[in-house]
């Protein structure tokens, strides 16, 4: 039987990340794929070796456009474990509450993106239109849309005041009422089931054996989420995972779906606990330089990320290595494009919600 | 299971015909930025004191500071707004600024000068100030 050998990517319609795979194909059924990494590798991790480690936190947030706030958050946790800075509650706080409004935009940013795959281009731009009130939120108060530059080795540098965070809250609130609506259309629509139901079934033992992460395990049914390890003060925070067991691509639209009313509520729990006043501290300096070594799990909106840090005691360090949660669903992607069918390939590939920049650093 | 006759999405196609768009027609109508936002360096050459804390600091060495001829000079096409040269300033030279740099064209790099690049000779003893600004930073 003659094969065809298709690229998809790194440049194509449906999807603005270089994502490099090649498909082979059988008649119109797909038996193969092969990816290829390393097509926008930018060589950020080894700039530790030249970038002073004060300074690497904003290089760290380039990694990706859509978490910067978690990198760069992850990079500071870090290394503040290396060097026993202990942060200043409301500090801890401000992150925990800018980490999941950043998980807001970043799944409204993929259900627009999602949408405008399967060819509802109207929704796409209802999802943006919410996510476009999100980044007004980060810009007041970080400063910066999508580069917040917020997280320092030891605390954050801006405080939001209390009434500004109660007004957040009502905006993200209103949001959520709003993004009700568009749920509803996602759950009921039937072109939406008709190309997502179904589609890219990974089973509860293949998510197990490919170690998915984020959204991708939990639309298969595992419970698995870093927050509930309690880092970074989720301890704090009564939730519990978004699951699903259907597997499908329409299982992880929906998880990423029902994460958006749960992160708002995590905002307003942290709003309701975080220590309140003018003037706290917000941020502890830390002295000399680093030495040792440590691991950093997080849970970024792709799912868990892994932070590597080794410090040898001089202001550049000797290795950093960030495992993103883009890389760890790559084995699973692979797995469901095997046996589909061509036309559904852009589907199956986009609920994974790939991050191109963050698995090639 | 879907309905195929499901009208989930005309109650806000309805209201999207009677609402104003959610865009705005950008170069006539500018958005005032927001108080918090960063922007752009702004420099105040009278009150340096030429400590180069700001060049040594910069993650992007966007500053060059020079202590001898008393010249300040930034690239904003290197700078990151991370705010950092803002908070190390001890004499408070330095304000971001919250209006957004403006982009450049191909006809603001004539005479030699470099767009993003400013540069300010702070006062030499007893001598007036002077700067020399390149063009649409």
């Amino acid at each position: 039987m003659k094969r065809t050998i298709i690229p998809f990517g790194p440049q194509h319609p449906v999807l603005p990340e270089p994502l490099v795979l090649d498909l082979i194909l059988d008649d119109e059924k797909v038996i193969d794929a092969v990816p290829t990494i390393g097509y926008i590798h930018r060589g950020l991790e080894m700039m530790v070796e030249r970038v002073e480690y004060t300074e690497m936190g904003f290089v760290v947030e380039r990694i990706c456009g859509i978490c910067s706030f978690m990198h760069g958050m992850g990079y500071c946790v870090s290394l503040e474990s290396i060097m026993n800075v202990e942060v200043p509650e409301r500090a801890k706080w401000l992150r925990l509450i800018w980490a999941e409004i950043s998980r807001v935009q970043s799944h409204l940013l993929w259900l627009g993106l999602g949408a405008d795959a399967f060819g509802f281009e109207n929704l796409f731009m209802h999802c943006w239109r919410m996510r476009e009130e999100v980044l007004d939120i980060f810009e007041k108060t970080t400063g910066g849309r999508i580069i917040h530059s917020v997280n320092r080795i030891g605390g954050v540098k801006r405080d939001v005041s209390d009434s500004e965070l109660v007004a957040i809250l009502a905006r993200l609130q209103e949001l959520g009422k709003t993004f009700e609506e568009t749920s509803r259309i996602f759950a009921s629509d039937p072109s939406i089931a008709h190309r997502l139901g179904g589609i890219g079934v990974l089973s509860k033992e293949d998510a197990y054996e490919t170690a998915a992460v984020g959204p991708m395990a939990r639309a298969s049914g595992i419970r698995t989420d870093t927050r509930l390890y309690g880092a970074n003060l989720y301890d704090q925070i009564e939730f519990e995972p978004v699951v699903e067991t259907a597997g499908d691509c329409l299982a992880r639209a929906v998880v990423r779906m029902r994460e958006i009313p749960q992160s708002i509520d995590i905002v307003r729990q942290a709003i309701e606990k975080m220590p309140k006043g003018e003037g706290l501290p917000l941020e502890n300096k830390p002295r000399g330089n680093p030495v040792g070594e440590t691991f950093t799990r997080l849970e970024q909106p792709r799912g868990e990320v892994l932070y590597y840090i080794k410090a040898n005691g001089t202001k550049y360090l000797e290795r950093f290595r960030a495992r993103t949660p883009t890389f760890a669903n790559i084995p699973a992607m692979i797995k469901l494009v095997k046996g589909c069918e061509l036309a559904d390939v852009p589907n199956i590939i986009l609920t994974i919600d790939p991050c191109i920049s963050c698995t090639e650093r | 299971m879907a309905n195929p006759l499901n009208l989930a999405m005309v109650p806000r196609a309805l209201r999207n015909m009677v609402s104003r768009p959610a865009t705005r027609r950008y170069p006539a109508e500018v958005r005032t930025p927001f108080d918090g936002a960063r922007g752009k360096i702004e420099f105040d050459v009278q009150t340096c004191n030429y400590c180069m804390l700001c060049a040594r600091r910069c993650p992007a060495a966007a500053i060059t500071v020079n202590r001898e001829e008393r010249t300040w000079v930034i690239e904003h096409l290197r700078c990151i707004a991370c705010n950092v040269c803002v908070e190390v300033c001890a004499k408070k030279s330095l304000t971001m600024s919250n209006e957004p740099r403006k982009p450049h064209t191909p006809a603001d790099a004539h005479d030699g000068h470099r767009p993003g690049h400013e540069e300010w000779h702070g006062p030499a003893p007893e001598a007036a100030v002077t700067s020399s600004r390149g063009t649409g930073a």
